[in-house]
């Protein structure tokens, strides 16, 4: 009994032990590390990846996965972009067109979501199919061509600040906030966690499987729309690369952070760790002096650490 | 309150209940006993609504009802206590007591943990359980989660109207006695609230328990007899009562074997869980029983000697050499073959063709260099085929589309022709038909013939008797008896039961 | 373990003639997803070529078959993997990495180069299959991890720029692979003498048919003493070795490597091997299929062009597409629960 407990702490506590000594050793090597400045840049670049991480999070603890995030970012950022253009046209107000992108997030994770449960497709690839199509339909709007999101009001997410942080800090903690909310308040966030620990346990005791998953797929296409407005509020404009690399990003931060893809253990606050060492890692790389790009590499056996740690490969039988 | 009037229920090949008459009254506890296979489980599932019957009629208080599902039968008031724990391990425990319930704590979507954590704490207190409803189930011990589990079905009796049967699928099989005993304790208490069907092979227990006891035996109820001063034989005879046909198990072609040639030994062997202290010899020419209830241990056994699982005390040694590596790879080269329950996952491959299926265990006898040799296996193949008369369109047809016998015979030329001597038989007859059975009783008769040694696990006790040299009965994971065959002693099935069980 | 038993329950003769009985009415419908493939291929060119007839000018044949080739390569490496109903994430990193590596090497090794590359390709697969099998981590994972590694290995190596290969000794050591003999293009000869040995590997040899056993049923090939955690690592390592034949023949072809350059290839690659008959769920299919799905992709890039859809607009076709052949492919009575 003690040993399973030594692991299960070891597993919970992991995540926040790792972010410390990061942060520790970052700020030995580079005092600089330890300045509001320093924090507000970032919090102000993590509040993207949380919001994507979030989404996928909700995925990854039904046990399912989500990689459609690259181009539903891509395409909220787009028809964002576009809708305010439109809007500032007529009227001044081009934040407006924040829920529509997010309407257009739903709706992408929905088509996901009722693909992967109506055809019995394996998500992974759904979402790769939904994802790069995106891509696709985030080109043809865009024409291939930068469009800027200029909206005023809008840039006050990157410019307002309060007390060193900008706005879109606040906004971001908020919806990790609502997020929890669902994990821990409503049926389906407990739903998504009865279907992670035993999906035919939960089908039987009454669950309604697919519209949960349905709906969690949903639910995720909201946040990664969320994560697409601070990006492009970060950049100022939006382009069809806009979620490149971010997928990678957000599910290496969920594992890192301790849920398991397995599915069932795991959660939004694991998953605030998570993106926060990710960001400590890359901020530190170009702190410590080293190149920013070969970040990729050490995501990938952050990975391959990380979810090799957390697997009991005793109970699996067969991975394919 | 539930009855069963001449219920039916056909599979596809087999007829699993022939008209069965079942009664519960009122707070009652009924035992039910059988032999593997006799029904039992079947019967479960219907009652609990995992099978619907397809004869005869099911009665709630004299009103006829079919349930579509097990939420079905819930809302009759039937609830299951699974053996094996239906809990999602990685929820509270009053997240599983209410799950697919959690309306009636939900305002506006969201759920009121509060007022849950003090219904589950009602719940809990029914099966005298005390724990934090807030606790994660995998942090429970076995025996609490049975209780949870138990408290879980309790919940139907605020959810429905009317009366309450709840099924006990093996409760008492992982139990320590002490527990066992606070478990019927909480079960004849609760006989207020609910009427209990007991299932187990724990003839004692049943007797304890139960107020009367349906015996069953291939599809149908041969009995039912009051606890009282009923006698354990008796039920037992019922439950087997069969003689033994000589000819239909070839015992003419049974012959003695050879003493001295020792193919496989353990020593002491162990795994931690399954099967403990376990010491057995196959010689050549033998064909070993290893029987017992299900979960006994006895599959542990063959498949630690295969390789497939690894022991964890103990010695194993095939042809005299001692195994240290324990890898199917390392079974096979040391000449054992492994015919597996589960003959559609382990035993063939039904995408891959007859051919290719015969010659899966010693591909590089029909290679070099990683090449296949042209025409060698094919030939192979031809000669087994015409050998054991397995009916195939061609060589080349897919495994998948053999009947169940043909497949069997499949898999047994994999391992005669890979020259195998050590062969393991874990259910060889289960699903097969009476002809193809007999074909698989034959094929053992050969192998032993030539030289061959035999570990079977039998389908029925009638089978171990009837193919055995040796037999070894298993309880709780040792060998408590050894019968040998053919001696002055012959031992029938009773004798095997009173062991077993 | 304990959880499944509950869920598969007893009575295991029962499920057995089920699934037979299900097995034999299935035949018709195994047919017609067995010619599917090759009729998809010829309505698409009867199609196209009706639209506009130069299509089927031999020279554009030739063109469009050129075109795939390298594309083709990388398909056949990933059919081995899908095969034994793993997926390959990592190829088009790989090829990438590898693009970086010929064009670095070709001065010092030449065509030595090309054999280090698919050396260090082929590494990176194995390094896949060994993360997927030692650490018990589902496939698409380890490989997007692997992946993420070899894209970054390909960044650093290249110092984040393109690389040229001097045009003198491009042609001294690859300029085979890109020349033309009688009008025909030799990136289809390479592509074929490589489908001619995967096809041998898949057909004649014992390895091929361990993949096949591991494909149809893994837990049936453990049992009958079969390595497969060595032939799940072995076909990862192939993997990544024809991934970075595709990368050395991209390298060659543009003169050049940059650690982006097959960036566009991962989903059309799976989309050829799927759509040419292999499902995801393995067992089934094989090399000689994603022929056709190669040939499929090609000339729906094609018809495209005519039809002048931006090649970046592809991108919702081939999503589409790949959603549909999974769809169509799926061997639903192997997925009990679709995660």
């Amino acid at each position: 009994m003690s040993k399973v407990l030594s692991k299960e702490f070891l597993q919970r506590w992991a995540p926040l032990i790792v972010l410390f000594s990061l942060c520790i050793i970052v700020s030995i090597i580079n005092p600089n590390f330890l300045s509001v400045r320093n924090f507000a840049r970032l919090a102000t670049s993590s509040a993207a990846p949380l919001m994507l991480a979030i989404g996928v999070t909700f995925i990854i603890i039904m046990g399912s996965i989500d990689l459609s995030m690259e181009g539903v970012m891509a395409f909220c950022g787009a028809s964002l972009a576009v809708v305010m253009l439109q809007f500032n046209s007529f009227v001044e107000w081009g934040f407006l067109a924040i829920p529509v992108a997010i309407v257009f997030g739903v709706a992408i994770g929905f088509v996901n979501g009722l693909i992967h449960v109506k055809l019995k497709i394996p998500s992974f690839l759904v979402s790769l199919g939904i994802g790069f199509s995106c891509i696709g339909l985030t080109m043809v709007m865009t024409g291939g061509v930068r469009v800027s999101a200029s909206d005023k009001a809008f840039r006050l997410l990157l410019t307002e600040r309060f007390f060193g942080f900008p706005l879109m800090v606040y906004v971001a903690f908020a919806a990790l906030l609502l997020a929890y909310f669902i994990q821990k308040k409503t049926a389906l966030g407990r739903n998504l966690y009865a279907i992670g620990g035993g999906e035919e346990l939960a089908h039987a005791s009454g669950v309604k499987v697919e519209r949960v998953r349905i709906i969690a797929f949903a639910l995720a296409g909201a946040f990664y729309a969320l994560g697409a407005m601070f990006a492009v509020a970060q950049i100022g404009s939006v382009a069809s690369n806009l979620g490149t690399g971010f997928m990678f990003v957000s599910i290496t931060s969920v594992v890192v952070g301790g849920t398991a893809l397995m599915g069932g253990i795991g959660g939004v606050w694991q998953t605030l760790v998570g993106v926060l060492i990710v960001a400590v890692i890359s901020n530190g790389m170009v702190l410590v002096g080293l190149p920013t790009y070969i970040q990729e590499g050490v995501l990938g056996v952050l990975v391959i650490l990380a979810v090799a740690l957390a697997t009991n490969r005793k109970a699996i039988q067969l991975v394919k | 309150m539930l009855e069963f009037k001449k219920v039916e229920k056909t599979f596809p090949g087999v007829r699993a209940l022939k008209g069965i008459d079942f009664e519960i009254k009122r707070g009652e506890i009924v035992g039910l006993v059988g032999e593997n296979g006799a029904g039992k489980s079947t019967l479960m599932k219907v009652i609990y609504g995992a099978y619907q019957h397809d004869g005869g009629e099911v009665l709630i208080n004299g009103t006829p009802v079919v349930f579509r599902n097990p939420r079905d039968a819930m809302e009759n008031g039937i609830g299951m206590v699974f053996q094996e724990q239906s809990l999602i391990t990685n929820l509270t425990v009053m997240e599983n007591i209410f799950l697919g319930f959690e309306a009636q704590f939900m305002k506006f979507g969201i759920i009121n943990w509060r007022k849950m954590a003090q219904a589950a704490c009602e719940q809990l207190k029914k099966v005298k359980l005390d724990v934090d409803p807030y606790t994660t189930t995998s942090e429970l011990s076995f025996t609490q989660r049975q209780l949870v589990e138990l408290a879980k079905v309790l919940t139907l009796e605020e959810r429905v109207e009317g009366d309450l049967v709840i099924l006990l699928d093996e409760p008492t099989s992982v139990l320590p006695r002490k527990e066992i005993e606070l478990l019927f304790d909480l079960v004849r208490e609760l006989r207020s609230r609910a009427s209990f069907v007991f299932v187990s092979h724990r003839m004692d227990e049943v007797i304890e328990l139960s107020d009367r006891i349906y015996v069953m035996k291939d599809g149908e109820v041969v009995d039912v007899v009051d606890s009282d001063g009923c006698d354990v034989d008796a039920i037992q005879h019922k439950m087997v009562g069969r003689e033994i046909d000589k000819r239909y198990y070839r015992e003419d072609k049974k012959h003695p074997y050879q003493q001295n040639k020792v193919l496989v030994e353990t020593r002491n062997l162990g795994k931690e869980g399954e099967f403990s202290d376990v010491s057995l010899k196959l010689r050549a020419g033998e064909v070993l029983a290893l029987v017992g209830t299900e979960g006994c241990g006895t599959e542990g056994v063959i498949r630690s000697i295969f390789g497939l699982d690894k022991p964890t005390a103990g010695e194993l040694y095939l042809n005299g050499e001692p195994v240290r590596a324990f890898s199917a790879f390392n079974g096979v080269r040391s000449g054992v073959g492994y015919i597996p329950r589960e003959r559609k996952i382990e035993g063939i491959v039904g995408g891959m063709s007859v051919v290719e299926n015969m010659t899966l265990a010693n591909m590089q006898d029909y290679s070099t260099w990683g090449v296949f040799k042209s025409g060698v296996e094919r030939e192979l193949a031809e000669q087994w085929v015409s050998k054991l008369s397995i009916k195939t369109a061609t060589i080349d047809t897919h495994c998948g589309n053999l009947s169940g016998g043909n497949q069997q015979k499949v898999v047994l030329s994999k391992w005669r022709s890979a020259g195998a001597k050590i062969i393991l038989l874990d259910h060889p007859t289960r699903g097969l038909d009476i002809g193809a059975k007999e074909d698989v009783y034959d094929m053992v008769r050969e192998m032993c013939d030539d030289g061959c040694g035999v570990i079977l696990i039998a389908d029925t006790l009638e089978e171990a008797l009837g193919l055995a040299h040796t037999i070894a009965v298993f309880k709780d994971g040792e060998i408590q008896k050894w019968f040998e065959s053919g001696g002055d002693h012959q031992p029938d099935q009773y004798d095997l039961l009173h062991y077993m069980i | 373990m304990t959880k499944d038993k509950i869920l598969q329950a007893p009575d295991m003769n029962v499920s057995a003639e089920e699934r037979a009985a299900g097995g034999r009415k299935s035949i018709s419908k195994e047919q017609v997803t067995k010619y599917l493939p090759y009729i998809t291929l010829f309505s698409l060119v009867a199609l196209i070529s009706l639209y506009d007839p130069a299509f089927l000018k031999l020279e554009n044949l030739l063109q469009t078959a050129q075109d795939i080739s390298t594309l083709f390569i990388m398909a056949l490496g990933m059919t081995f993997v899908i095969y034994i109903a793993g997926i390959d994430l990592s190829s088009q990193s790989v090829a990438s990495m590898t693009t970086v590596i010929v064009a670095l090497l070709l001065p010092s090794f030449g065509i030595g180069a090309a054999l280090a590359a698919v050396i260090i390709g082929a590494v990176f697969g194995m390094a896949s299959g060994l993360v997927h099998t030692r650490f018990k981590i589902a496939s698409f994972i380890a490989t997007l991890a692997v992946g993420g590694i070899a894209y970054a290995t390909g960044q650093v190596v290249s110092g984040q720029r393109s690389t040229y290969m001097p045009a003198d000794l491009r042609e001294q050591s690859m300029g085979w692979m890109v020349g033309n003999t009688a009008g025909i293009p030799h990136e289809i000869f390479v592509a074929l003498a490589l489908l001619l040995i995967a096809l041998f590997i898949e057909r004649r040899t014992v390895f091929g048919r361990s993949l096949k056993a591991v494909g149809s049923g893994e837990l049936a090939a453990v049992a009958s003493g079969l390595k497969v955690t060595k032939i799940k690592v072995m076909t990862f390592a192939l993997s990544g070795a024809f991934a970075a034949m595709a990368g050395v023949m991209l390298a060659t072809r543009l003169s050049g490597g940059s650690p982006t350059m097959a960036d566009q290839f991962l989903l059309p690659a799976i989309v050829a091997v799927l759509v040419g008959g292999t499902p995801l769920t393995g067992g089934v299919g094989g090399v000689l299929n994603t022929l056709i799905g190669a040939l499929i992709v090609a000339v729906i890039r094609t018809s495209m062009t005519y039809l002048e859809v931006p090649a970046e607009a592809q991108q919702i076709f081939f999503g589409v597409v790949l959603i549909a052949a999974i769809a169509l492919t799926i061997d639903r009575s192997k997925v009990k629960v679709v995660k």
